[in-house]
């Protein structure tokens, strides 16, 4: 029985590892989905793949229909068509709990389109950093690794133990504002471990907080907001000099 | 079968082992680290070239020019020298000198004939030990492991770090087996190869510093089950007395082989490396400390980035599991069986045990949370002999049961069936191992074992990706085809820069495709760029992103479909910086 066993496996290990080699999809598959998301493609589709390790692939082959903004999205919140390219079974984060509803398999390359209502954003701060007024250094306009993800997202590093408040006036408000905030940099979170904490002030009153530590990622925070035009304002904190603290949010209708 | 035919045998095995690894290093791209052990090992060959041909002395200023340094990294004197002294000889005689091969091998020839030792050891060892079946398979699995002979095939340390432990173990194994060859505790040969070879080890890699406890704990054990009985009752009544006999007995058992270790081992550190000359207290405490608080490098494990600790318990556990051919493994679990339902039998020179402290003493400090796990499986190489050793008794042990029950059912004759056994048995096991070190290469360190899934289930369960920038030498082509007919291409070459010079001289690439430098500055002057994928290099591909003004690359590099490498190239209206590149 052992000597069956080891000669099972033995074989067994020779058949997988070269079926795991081509278990890939190759480039004839890549480029028959390609063209099935050229066909459908509408400017402003988000186009994702998974599992993110074949970002690259994926990017080869649609890049051109993925203009950087949208590559270092916040999030996809606002994203009424999303096109997700994906092999071996994975799904997107981007498109959690929403159904498919087209969806075709290109010899292992699976491409399903969803369609669903966007939130629709009053306004960006990204967008308005020029009328904001700052505590201290202005933050800046980045495409930023966060998380070992693309985010264009607004990049500050306060002075340990004062908070820099950031102050956006008169920010066009919806039902909701939506934000994330995040550590910048690998080598930055490596060497400088405490976390970074982000409050939302609109009205004197503290309405979001995120706090983000060096392996968290990029993350979220939401609050209600009373639709209309108000100040609002970003309060960042850090404890340690040199931390790259980067925070997006929209106002949600 | 006659002792010389047995030894050829061995030989053999070695000479194949050494091929294979020259061969297969001949696709392997070039090392980040493997380039600073190339250019210190040209430096240290000259130095001791020069000693001998007597065209300079040994002098302070010399050596420290050579070998050191004021900082913790001039002239990587954070490494000891041995192998980079043999890398460097080793290129100017058979490639400055002889031209018999090209500049990258000869460099990393010591290492293949380092791995061919490592075989021909093992079968040695296992040939004493348990016979010839077992001793054949166990060089086979060794030669057989992808990961292993992807390290065998680099001008680096790791791999030859794994023969000098081993050969340590064995040269110390064999001078405390005398007592069981007829040979007592009162032989006065001095077994001066144990304290040479450790030291030998030490001037490899300071993780040879690890190996005393293995030998420590297996000496103390030894010595204690040997110690002669009675020897209690002779000292008297008083506790302290029957205390300072036993003591007596087990540190008396083979004291000069911890002379050896202790004398011998630090001497030889000494004497091949001429930084230590002077002020060799002060030097040894800075190589040292250099490796005691050594940054932790960013590395990938079970979908998350890890660079500072704590680290999971079980980092060594399961990349071994992933990354050692999955028959191997079983076999070696078959062969740990046997071995531990027979320790009623055990062998009084303790092989087994010795085995295996060898390999607890090799992984051990990934198990404590704080050691950099950074380099993997590379960092506790030595337990692969341990587990081959081990998968060859498994293997045999499974075939003579076979056999067994193969005489009770057919009319065969028990001899033929435990051959034809073993040769079914052993033959399945290193075909798994020899499928797999196929589908590995030249890209192993992407490469994961069927367990896994191979390189996509590595990548699927997060597992790191690759280490080094070797990669690069995939896109090497690509990139010269898409350089400029006439005038400079400024190529952003991220990890794989250092060893641009030596891709030029090796004519992978044209001379007019240049490192275009590090970081955003190399990103704006250049029109090509690469980007060598791991999960905390893909803030290259957003530096380039923003440059180049687009997120799709030209092309990408996959192995077994998993990314490696992407190409970019600058669109030809892209950003103002396009225009730096050309002439």
């Amino acid at each position: 029985m052992p000597a069956l066993l080891l000669v099972v496996i033995s074989l067994w290990e020779v058949c997988a590892a070269r079926r795991d080699a081509a278990s890939v999809p190759g480039d004839a598959a890549w480029h028959a989905a390609a063209e099935q998301v050229r066909a459908g493609y509408r400017p402003g589709d988000l186009i994702v793949f998974a599992p993110d390790w074949i970002d690259p692939v994926g990017r080869s082959q649609l890049g051109d229909l993925i203009p950087l903004e949208i590559a270092a999205r916040m999030d996809a919140a606002q994203y009424g068509r999303i096109w997700e390219v994906a092999i071996r079974g994975a799904r997107s984060t981007d498109t959690t709990g929403i159904s498919a509803a087209d969806t075709e398999d290109h010899d292992g390359v699976v491409v399903r389109r969803y369609e669903r209502a966007p939130a629709i954003v009053m306004s960006d701060v990204l967008e308005r950093l020029a009328t904001a007024t700052t505590t201290g250094a202005r933050p800046t306009l980045e495409l930023a690794e966060v998380g070992f993800a693309p985010h264009r997202c607004l990049q500050v590093s306060p002075v340990p133990g004062t908070p820099l408040r950031i102050t956006f006036p008169q920010l066009p408000l919806g039902k909701e504002l939506v934000g994330y905030a995040g550590i910048a940099d690998v080598f930055t979170r490596r060497d400088v471990r405490s976390p970074g904490r982000l409050d939302v002030e609109l009205a004197g009153k503290v309405i979001a907080s995120a706090t983000a530590g060096v392996d968290d990622g990029w993350v979220r925070f939401a609050a209600a907001t009373p639709p209309g035009a108000a100040d609002v304002t970003f309060v960042v904190h850090a404890t340690e000099a040199n931390r790259r603290i980067c925070f997006a949010a929209e106002a949600r209708q | 079968m006659s002792e010389r035919a047995k030894r050829l045998i061995g030989l053999g095995l070695a000479l194949v082992a050494t091929i294979v690894v020259v061969v297969n290093q001949r696709d392997v791209g070039i090392a980040r680290d493997e380039v600073v052990y190339m250019q210190s090992g040209a430096r240290y060959a000259d130095w001791w070239t020069g000693l001998v041909t007597l065209d300079h002395g040994i002098s302070e200023k010399s050596v420290t020019q050579t070998f050191g340094g004021p900082n913790a990294t001039d002239n990587n004197r954070e490494h000891p020298p041995l192998m980079k002294t043999l890398f460097g000889l080793s290129e100017k005689l058979l490639h400055r000198k002889l031209g018999v091969t090209g500049e990258v091998t000869a460099y990393r020839l010591p290492s293949a004939i380092m791995h061919g030792v490592l075989v021909l050891l093992a079968y040695l060892m296992v040939l004493e030990l348990w016979g010839m079946a077992q001793a054949i398979i166990a060089a086979l699995l060794l030669m057989l492991l992808p990961r292993a002979v992807f390290h065998a095939g680099l001008a680096c340390f790791d791999a030859p770090t794994m023969t000098l432990w081993f050969a340590t173990i064995y040269a110390y194994w064999a001078y405390c087996a005398h007592g069981a060859h007829g040979r007592g505790p009162d032989d006065r040969r001095w077994p001066w190869q144990v304290g040479v070879l450790w030291g030998l080890a030490l001037a490899t890699k300071h993780t040879a510093l690890l190996l005393p406890f293995a030998l420590g704990l297996h000496y103390l054990i030894v010595a204690w089950r040997a110690r002669p009985r009675g020897t209690e009752a002779a000292a008297g009544a008083s506790r302290v007395g029957r205390m300072l006999a036993t003591a007596r007995a087990v540190i008396g058992y083979r004291w000069r082989v911890i002379v050896s270790l202790a004398v011998l081992g630090p001497l030889t550190l000494y004497a091949v490396w001429p930084w230590l000359w002077f002020e060799p207290v002060h030097h040894v405490r800075d190589w040292l400390a250099f490796h005691m608080s050594h940054v932790h490098y960013n590395y990938e494990y079970l979908g998350h980035n890890w660079n500072a600790p704590r680290f999971p318990w079980h980092v060594a556990l399961v990349t071994t599991l992933f990354t050692v051919p999955v028959a191997t493994l079983a076999a070696a679990v078959a062969g740990a069986g046997v071995w531990i339902a027979q320790r009623g039998r055990r062998d009084p020179r303790g092989p087994v045990l010795l085995l295996a402290l060898s390999a607890a003493a090799s992984a051990g400090p990934f198990f404590l949370g704080t050691t950099p796990i950074f380099g993997a499986e590379k960092h506790w190489m030595p337990v692969l002999p341990t587990i081959c050793i081990a998968a060859a008794a498994g293997v045999v042990w499974v075939a003579r049961a076979a056999a067994g029950y193969l005489a009770t059912v057919r009319a065969v004759g028990e001899r033929l069936a435990e051959r034809v056994a073993i040769a079914v048995i052993a033959g399945s096991v290193v075909l798994a191992a020899a499928s797999e070190t196929q589908v590995a290469e030249p890209y192993a360190l992407t490469w994961y074992n069927a367990l896994a899934g191979g390189a996509p289930g590595g990548a699927d369960l997060g597992m790191n990706r690759q280490f080094w920038g070797v990669a690069a030498r995939g896109v090497l082509a690509r990139l010269a085809a898409l350089a400029r007919p006439t005038g400079n291409t400024y190529v952003y070459t991220h990890d794989a820069s250092p060893a641009w010079g030596i891709y030029q001289r090796q004519g992978v690439i044209p001379r007019t495709l240049l490192d275009a430098g590090w970081e955003q500055g190399g990103i704006d002057r250049s029109e090509l760029a690469i980007v060598i994928h791991e999960l905390h290099f893909n803030r290259h591909d957003y530096l380039i992103w923003k440059a180049y003004g687009t997120v799709q690359p030209i092309y990408v590099l996959r192995s077994d479909g998993v990314p490696i490498v992407s190409v970019y190239r600058r669109p030809a209206q892209a950003g103002p910086s396009a225009g730096q590149s050309g002439q």
